[in-house]
């Protein structure tokens, strides 16, 4: 079966669980910092992304905390989620790399 | 909690009552804290100012809405039912996309010969003018629109789509403006029933939603323009355009065949999961309503309106055929894979 490719947003998501289990509006946050203000994720998209990848298994639930009167659920990644975010990753680095090359930037192939 | 009247959480969970009870049960808390969340400032009054008067701002809203439209057409994980929805929208979406692309091609085809480019066809006058242009543009995005559609270029497909209703509603609103429309409900009710609800569907082509098969769509395209337009065209040229159905009637007899062909294997014992039934039910629902509208083109020649009740009265009886199949369908779709517990 044809391996779905990941969305910019799941890759977000993905990259904002990386260093530890978030929850959800801190994911919302670390993705606004990861992006530099770029992607500004809406409540109603960051829980379709969240379901997919949980339906996928490269997420699951960490924790409960509360927090004003109110539950906190923490996510955190799975084994299989970083794996599936490091091959994203190096598949965007190796992209990146081609890209600057063609553009004849620093940082990209050197010429065989 | 307010004890005078609903404050900002309940208006999220208000918000949030659009989605299905089946997500709501895993996901809702979590949402509501989220979005609660989102709002706080780290400032005590300005907080408890927002808790009590604040109100969902429109881009949250519209995104679960989005989610929302998303489930309930078959989105990841979602019960049997939802995916036979999501799947029959898809197939009369797709449906009605063709029936656009194949008068595209139709555009096109005009647009030949006014230019003389198909020398054993006798030319069509050459007409001009922005609006035709616009209305030629239209006809050409629906082509795009269908293609991207099957081939998976939801964006692309979006995009043209966008364009194409613009271009419709550019020519109603100026055929409105001029008084140049012969029945301005029927115009806009076309508008409505062909143009806006089949765009709007097209939130059942989601990311979750399986593709659909290629080869037989898209080849759907090319025969559909030589089954239907090549016996028009000759009709035409022969001059017994008297015996053509109009659009709105053609649609009737083509949702009616399409009904009739599939009624055996709807009542077979092998029939499938009845999502196709349930496609051609929604298709004629739209039709329907469309010829009944475009009734009103013909206020002063009762022949001809009796002519377009005939058609609908073909259509629903075929359609009649593959009702009990389609009633069944969201009952008798595969049940999805099962999912891990988040709670």
């Amino acid at each position: 079966m044809a391996v779905k490719p990941m969305t910019g947003q799941a890759f977000f998501v993905l990259t904002a669980l990386a260093d530890g289990p978030r929850h959800g509006y801190g994911i919302v946050r670390e993705v606004a910092d990861l992006s530099q203000g770029r992607v500004k994720l809406k409540i109603g998209s960051l829980y379709g992304v969240l379901d997919r990848l949980a339906a996928d298994g490269l997420v699951e639930p960490d924790r409960e905390e509360a927090h004003d009167g109110r539950l906190r659920r923490y996510y955190r990644l799975t084994r299989d989620g970083r794996d599936a975010l490091a091959e994203e990753a190096d598949l965007r680095a190796a992209t990146a790399r081609v890209v600057r090359t063609r553009l004849g930037l620093a940082g990209g192939e050197a010429a065989g | 909690m307010n004890i005078d009247g609903p404050d900002l959480e309940d208006r999220y969970r208000r918000v949030l009552r659009l989605l299905p009870r089946y997500y709501r049960a895993i996901w809702e808390e979590d949402m509501v804290a989220a979005l609660l969340d989102s709002r706080m400032t780290g400032d005590e009054d300005e907080d408890e100012y927002v808790l009590e008067f604040g109100r969902p701002a429109w881009p949250e809203v519209a995104s679960v809405v989005a989610l929302a439209a998303r489930l309930y057409l078959g989105g990841v994980g979602a019960p049997r039912r939802y995916l036979a929805w999501g799947q029959a929208v898809r197939g009369a979406v797709l449906a009605l996309l063709l029936t656009h692309a194949i008068w595209g091609l139709s555009a096109i085809l005009l647009v030949a010969r006014s230019h003389r480019l198909l020398g054993w066809l006798p030319p069509t006058p050459a007409a001009g003018g922005i609006w035709l242009t616009v209305w030629y543009t239209g006809g050409y995005s629906w082509i795009v629109v269908f293609v991207a559609l099957v081939l998976r270029r939801y964006g692309v497909a979006r995009a043209f789509a966008g364009l194409a209703v613009a271009a419709a509603l550019a020519i109603v609103l100026q055929g409105q403006l001029a008084g140049e429309l012969v029945s301005p409900f029927a115009s806009w009710s076309y508008l409505v029933l062909m143009d806006f609800i089949p765009v709007a569907a097209m939130a059942a082509f989601h990311q979750d939603a399986p593709p659909v098969p290629r080869r037989a769509w898209l080849l759907a395209l090319p025969a559909g323009y030589l089954l239907v337009n090549v016996p028009w065209l000759t009709l035409q040229l022969t001059g017994n355009a008297a015996w053509l159905p109009d659009n709105f009637g053609l649609c009737c007899l083509l949702v009616a065949l399409a009904c009739l062909a599939h009624a055996p294997r709807a009542w077979s014992s092998r029939a499938g999961t009845g999502t196709w039934s349930l496609a051609l039910a929604l298709l004629a629902v739209v039709v329907g309503l469309e010829r009944l509208t475009s009734l009103s083109f013909y206020p002063n020649n009762p022949h001809l309106a009796r002519v377009g009740l005939a058609e609908l009265l073909i259509m629903v009886a075929a359609a009649a055929l593959v009702a009990p199949d389609a009633v069944r369908a969201p009952a008798a779709m595969p049940a999805p894979p099962s999912r891990p517990r988040l709670r």
